[in-house]
């Protein structure tokens, strides 16, 4: 089975990014998965809910990270799991993504092809189910410290920031397999339009292709809109 | 013989209570004819627990985290006098013991009130818990190995056949709804 998961937390999205998330993968897969969301909204459109503790050492985005554990959210041995991000829209079929062969002890996350020296994207994991688990469970044994020593030492700069840096760092300790999609799937927007265009033009030479995006119109190698970066909200457009 | 647990704050909720008591009730083997609910939050940290032993000053008396999986009878834990826990299954650190299980027979209000003539102080000098508190200040006893941690255990198939208590310690998060394991078929629904 694939297990789709998500985390929305009251604040900075709405309610509807899951739901827009949600409807978006069942129009745009043929491919059979149960969508899972932890959230402290009992309203977000999901196949199973489950609850986000605000109480608990583990901060924000951070929650993610229990996917990686077989024993969270119901998972089956076998069981292909996917983390989203819910800052993102889909906009064509892509059974080629939700189907991406994934084996033990690999990583399949998003291709980006403008700077990023990280080389990891948190919108979109895929592995098997447990054969990660050890990004849990080192995490948990020092919530405090993981969440914070990024920031600390200045690699992030704004605090709990850091948990794509945390899994790239667990998936080289572990000597696990990191796999890049194509990174023509992805479209990086941002509200600034200066830098929309130098995007754009990035884009267009990188891939010897037409622009990325202008207004409602989206090139067709486009899959995925992410919308990348602290702060970033889904231009309202997107949204509808 | 009363059975007391201790909840303040927003962390542990009804549910846990009930999870203890319903674990209790039908795995332990407990005769227990008082069960206390000690809610008092003065110092918004682990150091309200102290106050209990001004509480209950009378009979026997055995007090439970509201974080522990207990799965099978467990052995006598009735005590004269002050017994807690010891850690016997990490390093030290700032302290050997754990006060996840304590147990005592009438009154021992004297802890708190060692305490509570200089509060601000003990709170300073010791932040990390208050079971470095206990094993620097306080004349204790200590169980025989009557409980292990969950850590390194979660993905067993079956609670350790030597016990019949397992703290979760640091992995309270096991305890909430969406993790599964062995303990799982313990808790309360």
């Amino acid at each position: 089975m694939l297990k789709i998961c998500t985390v929305y937390f009251e604040g900075f999205y709405t309610p509807d990014y899951v739901s827009k998330l949600y409807n978006s993968l069942r129009k745009h897969t043929t491919v059979d998965f149960q969508f899972i969301c932890l959230s402290d909204n009992k309203n977000v459109k999901a196949d199973l809910i489950l609850p986000y503790n605000h109480y608990s050492d583990v901060r924000k985005h951070w929650h993610k990270l229990k996917f990686f554990s077989p024993l969270f959210g119901n998972q089956q041995k076998n069981d292909d799991i996917i983390i989203m991000d819910i800052d993102q829209v889909i906009l064509q079929d892509i059974d080629d993504l939700i189907n991406w062969p994934v084996e033990e002890n690999e990583l399949v996350t998003y291709g980006q092809w403008w700077e990023n020296k990280l080389g990891i994207n948190g919108g979109f994991y895929k592995f098997k189910s447990g054969s990660l688990k050890f990004i849990w469970d080192d995490f948990i044994k020092s919530p405090e410290y993981w969440q914070l020593h990024y920031y600390n030492e200045g690699t992030v700069h704004k605090k709990y920031y850091g948990e794509q840096n945390y899994v790239k760092w667990k998936i080289i300790e572990h000597k696990a397999k990191l796999t890049k999609t194509p990174s023509e799937w992805l479209c990086k927007y941002t509200e600034n339009y200066e830098e929309n265009l130098r995007l754009n033009k990035m884009y267009m030479n990188k891939f010897n292709t037409d622009y990325m995006i202008m207004g409602d119109q989206v090139n067709d190698k486009i899959k995925i809109i992410h919308f990348t970066g602290v702060g970033r909200k889904i231009n309202e457009n997107y949204l509808r | 013989m009363r059975i007391i647990c201790a909840k303040w704050g927003e962390k542990y909720t009804d549910w846990h209570v009930k999870n203890l008591k319903h674990m209790i009730d039908t795995y332990s083997g407990i005769d227990y004819n008082k069960f206390e609910v000690f809610t008092k939050n003065n110092y918004n940290n682990m150091y309200n627990k102290l106050e209990i032993f001004d509480t209950y000053k009378d009979d026997e008396n055995i007090y439970f985290d509201l974080d522990m999986i207990i799965y099978n009878k467990v052995p006598n834990l009735k005590r004269k006098g002050f017994t807690l826990m010891y850690d016997w299954w990490r390093e030290p650190y700032h302290t050997p013991l754990n006060s996840s299980i304590v147990s005592w027979t009438n009154d021992i209000s004297h802890i708190w009130k060692k305490f509570k003539s200089n509060d601000q102080y003990y709170l300073k000098k010791y932040p990390h818990s208050i079971d470095e508190f206990y094993f620097k200040e306080i004349e204790y006893n200590t169980f025989d190995k009557i409980c292990y941690s969950i850590k390194g255990h979660q993905y067993d198939k079956e609670g350790n056949k030597d016990f019949s208590i397992c703290t979760l310690g640091q992995m309270q998060h096991l305890m909430e709804k969406g993790w599964n394991g062995w303990w799982t078929e313990y808790f309360y629904s």
